[in-house]
């Protein structure tokens, strides 16, 4: 089966800052349901740095591309968002160091090793209605293909971004449990999280970034 | 509100700027990380006692670097956390074989860019470790925190913990008499009026002129309830029985006591506070062994006090009296 390389990770990464940054405005008002609507602008600010610092990042390997978004997404997306998002990619490129080309099964590990860094940080869990409702269901899909030789990434990546983008209509009259939402709780109802929303978008992008047509559209950025 | 500012974003450098100039010989200053630490740190016979929280609560815990207390301090900017990188580089430059305790007041921000730099340093085989303290009775969850909030008794902590680094006891040893204080220590503060954060440039709440915030955070965050102004005695009164019902404080107890001003209070009025604190404790038969009367842990210039007791024993009562030094002093 095919690998998945350096470069694929940098077009990922690259498609989910222009993702952050063109729904810095939508991201936010969505936010402002329940939450104090700067998730969008938090966001943007992060990834706004990754872009400009884009030709000084480390390339040397996966995991060192990873840790260097890591560090500054944590450090410049402002709030608690900044350390949420940011323990993802660390705990994402501890497990890949000294790679500079992954398998689906170390993509998978990657992923969930991301999910509970979630967890353990925001001590969000599966129902809070946060990012991890969106991430747990693509972490499981790209599982349902680990090991399955004649896997096509292609179609991996297009069944990843169709569960992240089913999760915003899935959540939305959920309640919010974690984070700023949770203060206002009932407020959340009928509103998607951002989170869930930012995640699926990116997804998105990221496929369109390859020439791979998402299964749907999940936002109007 | 007036204040003494030249470009409000830089109001928080050019403090730390102030600090290190005011003490050349003990302190080291990084401006690109906020960090503060001693001239003679990292000691590799020592464990290194760090803090970093948001700025605006000065004297802690910036100025609360020095011999016997913390070893580095990284702050914020005012009442937000310090970013991760901040806070890995100052784990990372203090740095010793005895490991690094980081003294964390329990708020969402500073826990978590913390505990993601203890990470961090930790997979580069950094030793480190981290304590939370939440000594405040007056509300269980904030606006800041799940929990309760940590604030004046933070100075207990760092002061047991720096005396104990100082004498060569070990990570988990400091570990063990940082949960024994905070175990002991209650705190619970009073606000008689609003502060401004520099860049904000407006009060960040709004109260009364005869109005008093009982139990008000350190970032302003509400407290139990708001109340009309009182006469002193009464509002010591109240903040002395939420602390002592609290852990509870008994009848024989040796304590020490902290009168902590939030900023714009003056210390006369600190002192008739705590008159009426000596007078309870004696009522309720607690031996004073040592008490603090002054500013320790503030909120810019927010009128205002909160009441501290610590339970001690010996191995306390010896800690607090170890000789420390520290960037504010009076002589």
């Amino acid at each position: 089966m095919q690998e998945i390389t350096l470069a694929d990770f940098e077009r990922a990464i690259k498609a989910a800052a222009e993702t952050a940054l063109r729904n810095e405005k939508y991201f936010s008002e969505l936010d402002s349901a329940a939450g104090d609507a700067d998730f969008g602008v938090s966001l943007a600010s992060g990834f706004r740095v990754v872009q400009n610092d884009w030709d000084q990042l480390d390339r040397s390997s996966i995991g060192a591309f990873l840790l260097k978004i890591s560090m500054i997404i944590s450090r410049n997306v402002g709030g608690c968002s900044g350390p949420i998002w940011g323990t993802a990619f660390m705990r994402a490129g501890m497990l890949s160091r000294d790679k500079t080309s992954i398998t689906l099964e170390d993509l998978e590990k990657m992923l969930t090793a991301a999910i509970e860094g979630i967890q353990q940080r925001g001590g969000a869990v599966e129902g809070d209605k946060t990012l991890l409702d969106a991430l747990i269901p693509v972490r499981n899909k790209i599982k349902e293909y680990v090991g399955k030789p004649d896997a096509d990434l292609r179609e991996v990546l297009r069944e990843a971004a169709a569960v992240a983008t089913e999760a915003i209509e899935r959540t939305k009259n959920w309640v919010a449990k974690r984070g700023r939402q949770s203060f206002t709780g009932e407020r959340s109802v009928g509103t998607p999280d951002p989170g869930i929303v930012a995640i699926a978008t990116m997804l998105n992008d990221i496929c369109k970034a390859v020439g791979v047509e998402p299964a749907s559209q999940a936002s109007n950025g | 509100m007036k204040k003494f500012v030249n470009d409000p974003a830089n109001f928080v450098a050019e403090m730390l700027e102030g600090v290190a100039l005011a003490n050349p010989e003990m302190l080291r200053y990084v401006p690109e990380y906020n960090l503060i630490y001693r001239a003679d740190r990292p000691n590799p016979d020592k464990v290194s006692v760090v803090q970093g929280s948001g700025s605006g609560h000065e004297p802690a815990h910036i100025m609360a670097v020095g011999p016997g207390m913390l070893d580095a301090a990284a702050p914020g900017n005012v009442f937000s956390a310090p970013p991760v990188d901040y806070c890995y580089e100052c784990i990372k430059r203090l740095a010793s074989p005895k490991g690094v305790l980081v003294l964390i007041n329990n708020y969402q921000g500073d826990r978590m860019n913390w505990d993601m730099a203890i990470e961090m340093a930790q997979a580069e085989g950094i030793n480190v470790k981290s304590f939370i303290i939440d000594d405040d009775v007056a509300v269980q969850d904030s606006t800041h925190t799940v929990g309760r909030r940590g604030v004046a008794g933070n100075f207990f902590v760092i002061k047991a913990c720096g005396a104990a680094a100082e004498r060569g006891a070990s990570l988990d040893e400091l570990l063990r008499i940082a949960q024994k204080v905070n175990s002991q220590v209650r705190t619970m503060g009073v606000a008689l009026t609003s502060c401004t954060p520099p860049a904000k440039g407006k009060p960040i709440f709004e109260i009364g002129d005869d109005e008093i915030e009982v139990g008000v955070g350190i970032h302003g965050e509400p407290g139990r309830r708001r109340d009309k102004l009182k006469p002193a005695d009464a509002i010591v009164d109240e903040l002395f029985d939420a602390v002592f019902n609290d852990l509870p404080f008994k009848s024989g107890d040796r304590v020490a006591v902290m009168i902590n001003g939030l900023g714009g209070t003056p210390i006369s009025e600190l002192y008739v506070l705590y008159r009426r604190a000596a007078q309870r404790c004696k009522e309720k038969g607690l031996t004073i062994v040592r008490n603090y009367v002054g500013e320790y842990c503030t909120s810019l210039e927010m009128a205002g006090a909160s009441l501290t007791l610590l339970r001690l024993d010996s191995e306390l009562e010896d800690l607090l009296a170890a000789p420390a030094e520290v960037a504010v002093r009076i002589f």
